[in-house]
């Protein structure tokens, strides 16, 4: 499947999959639960530095990766401001007016807010998700989190269904347009077109996963209720170094800024 | 005592009526090497399945008798311990592997069956080395070539050390290349003399030196004839043939002269052997009066100028410019990946080409509009089932003509005569889906051709059909050709083309190789090589005897050495 992983030797890679989720899990609570934009913007750059830093992601892929991001935070901030309660904002300087809508220094200030806060969740996953192998992922779950074997290297061979499906969808649209099938507008035609794709991708997919399915139990899968691991995945002092780190860190980060006064409650969006 | 020994078997499966495998009995000693051969649906899989225990454990169900294998019942037995005994490389090679990387994949059963992780990295190396593809080790599978990722499955089973291994047409997805791999591998095994091999499969003159006994299972799922291989084709030769069962075509070669009178000091089922069995007879043959080379007229149906194609960053196509006649009986051949399908996708404006890079009868691709497009040009997509767009087969063949508003009357006639024409008339009413594959592969032909379209393009025509499936439809398209209509097929079976095409276009990596007649790229062996393709048996026995004879230089097929006989 195409992930955004990159095979590649740093510190980052190295570390067990299960202690980046739990650098990142609560991270992105935090960044959602921010409501000033300072705590995103800090965590943001430690972020950053993470990924440039230990986990040696050149700074060209980190740029592209990030350029779509704030594109989609810029469009956000630009729309947002119209769209809040303005009830909650009407007490603020007027900054702009046409007829009946009315632009706020509130809900500009809003709109930047939950436009860093969105940056900061969409990059919190990036040190897990660029750095990690899905084998090792399921094997960490595995291992390490006591998922039962069989559940997780199921969920690993059907990983290998998803592009096979998307090549399979393309080609039956390309020959169903050849049989002159014509997509009819609206959501009957959408529907129609759905089910008529249905039928040939549902055969493959289910005769593709009966022939994996038999070439698995050929070679003992779900045998017994134990199995060896050549790779063994390890959480290892290591991995402690980096969690305990990354959040003692971050803990510096928020007392920072508390004593700076920039620290602001923490809250689920309320603002619509 | 025999390693396998099965036992008045019967299997059938849940919704069919009659059973796959029918009191079957039979032994197969250690070290032996078995083909096993039947028409389609005669239970050679079954049969394969049952060894390992999967059937009846996870598919099946085992009626009457008993299968045992080094010694172990297979319905007493665990799957995870038969397969330390038994291994079975399947057809399919992207659905048999469980991870994503090859190293994950070879270690997969150790780690199920409980190994100690300490010993596996040996073992690893051991097998990689033995299939020929340590230097893969760290790759993705998806990364991998069909040969290199049916190498990878096979060492993967190598790694559970299985006295057994079962080869279930392990190359009916492979391009010549891979399939070369995958018997130069078999081959190896044999020599190493460890294991015992069953083989199923149908290309099969390159395999027949290996083979040391023939079993061919009969339709009803019993026992048709089992023997050494040159006793079972020369003694059964005709029954085999009648019931659709492939053979190889020295053998085949050798009824149809002796048929004619021709005497033959041994009956050949190897290349070698046919050299020697066909020289006196050569020798004596009249060359037959060359063919008047057929002529399609000189009008284009579809011209292809300069054209490109790239997905992202790789150039499937380079500056391609061919001319394609009305009436061409034209073959595009090449490898995987060396841009067949593509071309035919713009042929079709499935990819759509730039302006001025094709025309259609003259006339500018682009500017025609899909539905008329429709009308011209057909195309048959490699896998039957996913152009099925109705309910019945009726619905499919009627459909295109109801998109073009046809009247009633005549969707009735045209439907009826094409399901006709096909063999089909009696599923009219059955859905698409539930046909065998052939009959699946004999309609998408036949509701690409309802709207009587003049230019037919398909996309590997025999892939996965038995002899007789794939005969008839050639004989098909061999007429539509005769009428008038201009037939593209793209393949690799270079048999089909040296029997049917009147032109062969040789693709590589996105350029075209070859233009020309299909005699004249058989007789370019640097050529062939280049564009990794490989001649079929009998044209490559011509090249054998054409050292000592030069007039069998022609001679490429089975019709052309008939001629010769008479």
């Amino acid at each position: 499947m195409q992930t955004l992983y990159q095979p590649h030797d740093s510190f980052l890679h190295r570390l067990n999959p299960l202690s980046k989720l739990l650098v990142a899990l609560p991270q992105m609570a935090l960044m959602l639960l921010a409501s000033e934009p300072w705590t995103p913007l800090a965590f943001v750059t430690l972020i950053s530095l993470t990924l440039l830093v230990l986990g040696r992601v050149k700074l060209g892929r980190f740029l592209r990766l990030l350029g779509p991001l704030l594109m989609l935070v810029l469009l956000f901030t630009a729309l947002y401001p119209f769209l809040v309660r303005q009830s909650l904002v009407a007490d603020t300087p007027l900054l702009w007016a046409l007829g009946p809508v009315k632009l706020y220094q509130g809900g500009l200030y809003i709109a930047l807010v939950t436009g860093v806060r969105i940056l900061g969740v969409l990059i919190s996953s990036l040190p897990f998700s660029l750095t990690t192998d899905s084998a090792d992922f399921v094997r960490a779950l595995v291992q390490q989190a006591r998922l039962p074997y069989r559940i997780g290297y199921s969920t690993l061979a059907a990983f290998r269904f998803i592009p096979m499906l998307q090549s399979e969808m393309s080609v039956v649209h390309a020959a169903h347009r050849v049989r002159g099938v014509d997509s009819q507008p609206g959501w009957r035609g959408k529907l129609e077109q759905l089910r008529r794709s249905a039928v040939p991708l549902l055969t493959t997919a289910i005769r593709q996963a009966e022939r994996t399915a038999l070439a698995m139990d050929a070679r003992a899968f779900g045998a017994h209720s134990h199995r060896t691991y050549f790779r063994r995945m390890r959480f290892g002092h290591w991995d402690w170094v980096y969690l305990l780190g990354y959040w003692a860190l971050g803990a510096l980060i928020l007392l920072g800024l508390r004593s700076l006064g920039l620290l602001g409650p923490l809250h689920v969006l309320q603002i619509l | 005592m025999p390693i396998i020994e099965i036992r008045a078997l019967t299997v059938k499966y849940a919704r069919r009526k009659l059973a796959a495998l029918n009191q079957l009995t039979l032994d197969v000693q250690q070290g032996e090497t078995v083909l096993l051969l039947g028409p389609s649906g005669s239970g050679k899989s079954t049969l394969a399945l049952t060894l390992n225990g999967l059937l009846p454990q996870a598919v099946g169900e085992l009626r009457e008798g008993q299968v045992r294998v080094t010694g172990l019942d297979t319905q007493e037995h665990s799957v995870a311990d038969l397969a330390q005994q038994v291994g079975i490389l399947f057809q399919d090679p992207d659905a048999q592997f469980a991870t994503l990387k090859v190293e994950d994949e070879i270690v997969f059963g150790l780690e199920n069956l409980g190994h100690d992780p300490a010993g596996m990295d040996a073992r690893i190396q051991q097998v990689l080395t033995d299939v020929g593809v340590l230097a893969l080790r760290d790759r993705p599978v998806s990364a991998l070539s069909g040969g290199e990722k049916q190498r990878v499955a096979l060492a993967s089973l190598l790694a559970m050390q299985p006295e057994i291994l079962v080869f279930d047409e392990p190359t009916a997805n492979l391009d010549s290349m891979g399939t070369q791999q995958v018997f130069a591998l078999m081959a190896e095994l044999k020599s190493r003399g460890k294991h015992t091999l069953v083989l199923i499969e149908h290309k099969l003159d390159e395999l027949m030196h290996l083979i040391d006994r023939v079993i061919v299972l009969d339709p009803q799922g019993g026992i048709l004839a089992d023997g050494p291989p040159r006793q079972v084709f020369d003694e059964q030769g005709q029954a085999l043939q009648e019931l659709g069962v492939w053979m190889p075509q020295v053998a085949v070669l050798a009824h149809a002269l002796r048929r004619r009178g021709v005497e033959l000091v041994l009956f050949p089922i190897t290349l070698g052997e046919a050299v020697r069995a066909f020289r006196p007879w050569v020798a004596s043959a009249t060359p037959a009066a060359q063919q008047p080379a057929r002529t399609s007229q000189a009008t284009p149906a579809l011209e292809v100028k300069q054209l490109s194609f790239a997905y992202g960053h790789l150039q499937a196509l380079q500056d391609i410019s061919i001319k394609i006649n009305q009436g061409d009986f034209l073959a595009i051949v090449g490898a995987n990946g060396a841009g067949k399908t593509t071309l035919a996708k713009h042929l079709m404006g499935i990819l759509p080409p730039p302006a001025g890079s094709i025309a259609l009868h003259g006339e500018e691709f682009t500017s025609i509009p899909a539905k008329q497009l429709a009308r011209r040009i057909g195309y048959a997509f490699q896998n039957p089932e996913h152009q099925f767009v109705t309910e019945t087969v009726w619905d499919e063949v009627a459909y295109g003509l109801r998109v073009m508003q046809e009247p009633e009357d005549i969707i009735a006639r045209k439907t009826q005569e094409l399901l006709e024409t096909f063999g089909l008339w009696r599923y009219a009413k059955a859905n698409p889906f539930t046909l065998s594959y052939g009959e699946k592969r004999r309609l998408s032909v036949a509701s690409m051709l309802a709207l009587g379209q003049d230019v037919l393009i398909l996309d590997e025509p025999t892939f996965g059909q038995d002899e007789r499936n794939a005969t008839a439809l050639l004989d098909i398209l061999r007429g539509l050709n005769q009428q008038g209509k201009t037939v593209i097929v793209i393949t690799h079976d270079m048999r089909l083309v040296l029997e049917n095409a009147n032109r062969v276009v040789a693709m590589s990596a996105g350029k075209v190789l070859f233009d020309g007649a299909p005699a004249e790229l058989a007789g370019m062996p640097q050529l062939l090589s280049d564009a990794r393709l490989t001649l079929p048996p009998l044209a490559r026995l011509s090249a054998l005897l054409a050292t000592e004879h030069p007039h069998l230089r022609n001679v490429l097929t089975m019709t052309d050495y008939i001629a010769l006989s008479q």
